[in-house]
């Protein structure tokens, strides 16, 4: 019944947050845009590219797929790293970005409604991808409900606010300069598993659960003290026991993180699913297999939201052929990876992408922030 | 219309114009786009398994048996040993994690071919929904048809195997349902609670 409750309530934002008459604002942009052939104009007579816009770009279908191909390998390597090149691939590879810009000053409604659509082309790439993962890992996971609860509602609440407020309202160069910081955030995660002290702590967690495994037996555990049993909840406590262990945790700060990570995800187009189980292991030392049940959960209800909303677009073109395409590439992507990992080392490829992190996020917080990036290609 | 479209165009627009009602036959052919974009979503998730099913045990195991050592050892007090062992199962639950979603694209790129399709034709068109004033659009139609389908093609493959006396590779399937060995934690209990 709770669970159905939380599907309610995601639907629900959905619905509010669904906008009929995008549509009519896209062709209201266009007719308010100046008419002509140089930037920052619209050729009514030209071909109709991205979002349906005359003269819009129109990137080779082969280059999604290529491109999704770098993709999908990265997702099957290290991993994460993944849905922030898809990002950077509608950004600046396929001019997404640039052609955005160029409205800055002759039309600045249409310049939002790109940077909207942007994120939401982003999103569409990893987030449904997602849906499925998230499916089966709360099939598979063990699920404390207040917790996924309270992860949920956060999770609502930043996926609905996030797009309310800034719907239609943030430019193209303030949105690439915040994706530059995030990739910068990421890139220090990722550096900090690669430095000698990283390292160590990864080595010494091994030795550690090895030197566990050969001193113990692997005792049998009696039905009356498995699985997860909430004994006591409250808004500031929640006591619950697993293995006949007793764990606690204050429902705010699942909220709260749920918040943060979907307005991330809401607001730059990645990101979101694989950041709630790093944080609800830092924050509340849970074990693994309750953290993965829980989260998904979460995933699954963002979802579910997003879904909605995109079920009442009506009338907005999007290049549902190229993100096909770029699908493609990521499925072969993903088989590629696992071959070429037998030849370069997980940690050749994380300082790999540390370097790229540095050079994207600099590149395109400085392009955002300053009007030009200090790196060539962004 | 991209050329692609243009020759599969007759094929598929011919399920829409079967009874000449358009209600009905905008569900009839729309569950048939359905249908095919799960068929072919299926075989290229089968390729995808027949090629990654190894390396998706691996890591699924792998974090199956941490998380049990780290289970033994919170009831054993041994603290340092469980963050340790938890913190293994966790980078082995972020690779599994970051694979399903690559091995997620193998079963979902045709339904973005057949949006695609449908954006041509339907592009325009709304959807009302009975007894309200609200409508969706062809985006919202289709995912509501592709579900049906999606279970309605599960209990036919079901149906099929039962009566071919065939096992189930359940190659796609698991996918779906992942990989995540035989930890303790699965056996003892249902899943969810």
């Amino acid at each position: 019944m709770i669970l159905g409750l939380i599907l309610i309530v995601a639907v629900a934002a959905g619905l509010l947050a669904s906008e009929p008459c995008l549509a009519g604002k896209l062709e209201e942009a266009i007719a308010k845009t100046p008419t002509g052939t140089g930037p920052g104009q619209i050729n009514p007579e030209a071909p109709k590219g991205f979002m349906g816009i005359p003269g819009g770009p129109n990137p080779f279908w082969f280059w999604g797929v290529l491109w999704g191909v770098w993709v999908g390998w990265i997702f099957s390597t290290v991993g994460a790293f993944g849905g922030i090149m898809a990002g950077v691939g509608h950004i600046t590879v396929f001019g997404l970005a640039d052609y955005g810009k160029s409205f800055k000053t002759t039309s600045p409604t249409l310049n939002k409604l790109l940077t909207d659509s942007i994120r939401t082309s982003n999103q569409y790439l990893v987030g449904l991808s997602a849906l499925i993962s998230s499916v089966t890992y709360y099939r598979m996971g063990r699920l404390v409900l207040p917790l996924g609860l309270a992860l949920a509602l956060g999770g609502i609440a930043g996926a609905y606010l996030i797009p309310w407020l800034t719907a239609g309202k943030i430019e193209l160069s303030s949105y690439v300069g915040y994706f530059g910081l995030i990739v910068l955030i990421i890139g220090c995660f990722l550096f900090y598993d690669t430095t000698p002290k990283g390292q160590a702590k990864k080595k010494e967690a091994k030795a550690a659960a090895k030197a566990f495994e050969e001193s113990v037996k692997t005792r049998g555990t009696s039905a009356a003290d498995s699985g997860v049993k909430v004994t006591s909840f409250s808004f500031t406590k929640v006591t619950f026991t697993f293995f006949g262990v007793e764990f606690s945790f204050n429902p705010l700060w699942p909220f709260v993180g749920g918040f943060v990570i979907a307005a991330i995800s809401a607001f730059i187009g990645v990101g979101g699913g694989f950041l709630y189980v790093p944080f609800l292991t830092s924050v509340t030392n849970l074990p693994m297999y309750i953290v993965a049940g829980t989260s998904a959960l979460a995933v699954f209800v963002s979802m579910i939201t997003s879904i909605f909303t995109f079920m009442f677009v009506k009338g907005t073109p999007i290049d549902f052929f190229f993100i096909g395409a770029e699908l493609v590439g990521i499925f072969a992507g993903s088989i590629l990876g696992p071959y070429t990992s037998k030849y370069i080392p997980e940690i050749w490829l994380k300082r790999l992408f540390v370097l790229l992190a540095v050079y994207v996020g600099v590149g395109y917080a400085t392009k955002g922030f300053m009007g030009h990036s200090i790196f060539p290609g962004m | 219309m991209h050329p692609f479209y243009l020759a599969i165009d007759p094929f598929l627009i011919r399920f829409y114009r079967i009874t000449g009602y358009a209600a009905v036959d905008v569900v009839i052919g729309t569950i048939v786009l359905a249908f095919l974009a799960l068929t072919i979503g299926e075989l290229t998730a089968a390729v995808a398994l027949r090629f990654l099913r190894g390396r998706t045990e691996k890591y699924s195991e792998s974090a199956s048996k941490y998380q049990d050592l780290a289970m033994d050892a919170l009831k054993a007090g041994n603290k340092e040993a469980y963050t340790a062992a938890n913190r293994l199962a966790n980078d082995d639950f972020g690779h599994a994690f970051f694979q399903q979603i690559a091995l997620s694209a193998s079963s979902l790129w045709p339904v973005f071919f057949a949006l695609a399709w449908m954006q041509y034709r339907f592009l325009a068109i709304e959807f009302p929904i009975p007894g309200t004033r609200l409508s969706i659009g062809f985006i919202g139609f289709f995912i509501i048809i592709y579900i049906i389908a999606f279970f309605l093609f599960k209990r036919i493959k079901k149906g099929l195997s039962l009566l071919t006396g065939l096992k189930q590779s359940g190659a796609p399937d698991q996918l779906r349902a992942g990989a995540f060995g035989d930890s303790r934690c699965r056996r003892l209990g249902s899943p969810v609670e």
